[in-house]
């Protein structure tokens, strides 16, 4: 190459370039910078408006099959998309528990009445499964609205903070958008999806000591009943929410009116549930520990801790180990697998821990969809 | 679409190659010119071969199954069939097991997945 070659009368035009290169890039450097990343916001937020509008388009079909024409009920959706939920003032943390619980009560009612007015037809079972397929529009919807708002403020005001902070969760909530975006089809149906692992071992084991569908009691709380099965020797009160239908229930609320049905005669409470995995541990995996294994805003959890401190019940838990893909994805293979060794360790921790003639409360926790009694 | 404009981006690629070297050995003062030349019409050609790439096509959703067992302890069929609307698992299905007559019912619904490459320690 000779550019720049002692003759060249073009070789100032090279210095020239070079040091306007650097000058560009060491004072525009990080305006190019939040250029891209505002860039990448960009395409991560329109997947997210996509996501969004396939779901409420899938909630909606669904609805329409239930009494009502498409255009009503894309008004109605759209009107109770941002439904919210004022969390109670907690800097009097004194019964705050309570108040959460009513206040999610009057959340359950609301949203069942809502469905109730846009599928008319729907029988319980489907109204619980629409109710989900509500709850997943409405989260597509929320981190849509909240990533579109701070994509707008960083753009409006060139907050370089608030872009950095968006770009790099950005990864992280798609991640969680399509997870929930891919179990839309799961609730629309009635799919079972990973959270249920919990009420399918409790029917499970209960069938493996005779129990059937008959022999469910729905009498414990809201949308929570037990089967009554005797295991060598023990009395044991399988407790899960009815399905099924989509629901979770109130176990809480059902361990505690258990205990007090039996007045505080219970020998120990075991809780199954889907527990989140960390990242290089295997999906399915069995683990045991101490504790309440409910993963609820608080009520629920606090009911069944407090009912057990009470009565000097032990607490213990058996989860299956997953992450939250699959937990709201539709259930997989390597979750069934798991089912045996779970009721291995709960028989052998009945077995073990507690005495002929005991009475044991096991309660599996988690979204009954697709999963019947 | 796609194939055509590879095949001219190549093309474009090619020339601009030969621009620049041609550039680097010809009159010294106008080598640089050249030698510019040759890289920005490189640059097209390969923006023609990268770029136009079709936005990807969705997969379709992995199917899911519905894992069918006879009731009967000592029968040991089982069968798997695609998802049907109203399957959930613990419901007795309507058919009689074609081995032994029994009743049977739905033991497992569940995705089929891809293994996802793990990262093993
Ligand atoms: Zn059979």
């Amino acid at each position: 190459m000779q550019f720049g070659g002692e003759s060249s009368e073009f070789s100032w035009i090279i210095n020239l370039a070079f040091f306007a290169f650097i000058m560009l890039f060491s004072l525009y450097g990080q305006k190019i910078q939040m250029w891209q990343w505002l860039k990448q916001i960009e395409s991560g937020l329109l997947e997210l408006k996509r996501m969004f509008l396939e779901s409420r388009q899938t909630a909606i079909d669904a609805f329409k099959n239930f009494g009502r024409p498409e255009d009503e009920v894309a008004g109605d959706l759209d009107r109770w998309l941002d439904y919210f939920t004022i969390m109670p003032v907690d800097l009097d943390p004194a019964g705050v528990i309570q108040r959460l619980d009513h206040l999610l009560d009057e959340r359950r009612d609301r949203f069942e009445e809502f469905v109730g007015d846009l599928a008319p037809e729907a029988d319980g079972k489907m109204r619980q499964n629409l109710e989900n397929t509500l709850e997943v529009t409405q989260v597509m919807n929320l981190i849509f609205r909240v990533v579109r708002h701070y994509y707008i403020l960083g753009k409006k005001y060139g907050s370089q903070i608030m872009i950095m902070q968006i770009q790099m969760q950005l990864p992280e909530l798609l991640r969680i958008a399509k997870a929930y975006f891919q179990a839309m089809g799961a609730f629309s149906v009635g799919k079972p999806i990973g959270d249920g692992i919990g009420p399918l071992i409790v029917s499970k084991f209960a069938r493996q000591y005779g129990a059937t569908k008959e022999d469910y009691i729905d009498d414990l709380a809201r949308e929570v009943g037990y089967y009554r099965v005797e295991v060598e020797g023990r009395t044991l009160f399988a407790v899960r929410a009815t399905g099924p239908g989509g629901t979770v229930g109130k176990p809480g609320l059902a361990i505690e009116n258990l205990v007090k049905q039996n007045s505080g005669d219970i020998s120990r409470i075991i809780t199954i549930d889907a527990a989140l995995k960390l990242e290089g541990e295997e999906l399915g995996r069995v683990s045991e520990g101490t504790g309440a294994a409910i993963g609820d805003p608080g009520p629920e959890k606090y009911a069944i801790e407090e009912v057990a401190r009470k009565n000097g019940i032990p607490l213990e838990a058996i989860v299956v180990k997953e992450d939250e893909e699959a937990a709201v994805g539709i259930m997989q293979k390597e979750l069934l697998n798991a089912i045996p060794e779970a009721i291995e360790r709960i028989k052998a921790s009945i077995v073990k821990r507690t005495e002929t003639g005991n009475r044991v409360i096991l309660a599996g926790i988690g979204n009954t969809i697709g999963i019947g009694l | 679409m796609g194939m055509i404009s590879k095949i001219i981006g190549l093309i474009i690629t090619g020339a601009g190659a030969v621009l620049l070297f041609w550039g680097m050995n010809s009159d010294p003062t106008y080598s640089f010119i050249w030698f510019l030349i040759g890289m920005i019409v490189m640059s097209i050609g390969f923006g023609l071969i990268s770029g136009g790439k079709q936005p990807e096509t969705p997969e379709p959703p992995p199917p899911t199954v519905t894992e069918i067992i006879c009731d009967n302890l000592d029968c040991d069929f089982k069968e798997l069939r695609d998802f049907e609307k109203g399957d959930y698992i613990l419901k007795p299905i309507d058919a009689t097991c074609p081995k032994c007559d029994g009743s049977m019912t739905i033991h497992g619904i569940y995705i089929i997945r891809e293994k996802e490459e793990e990262i093993q320690i």
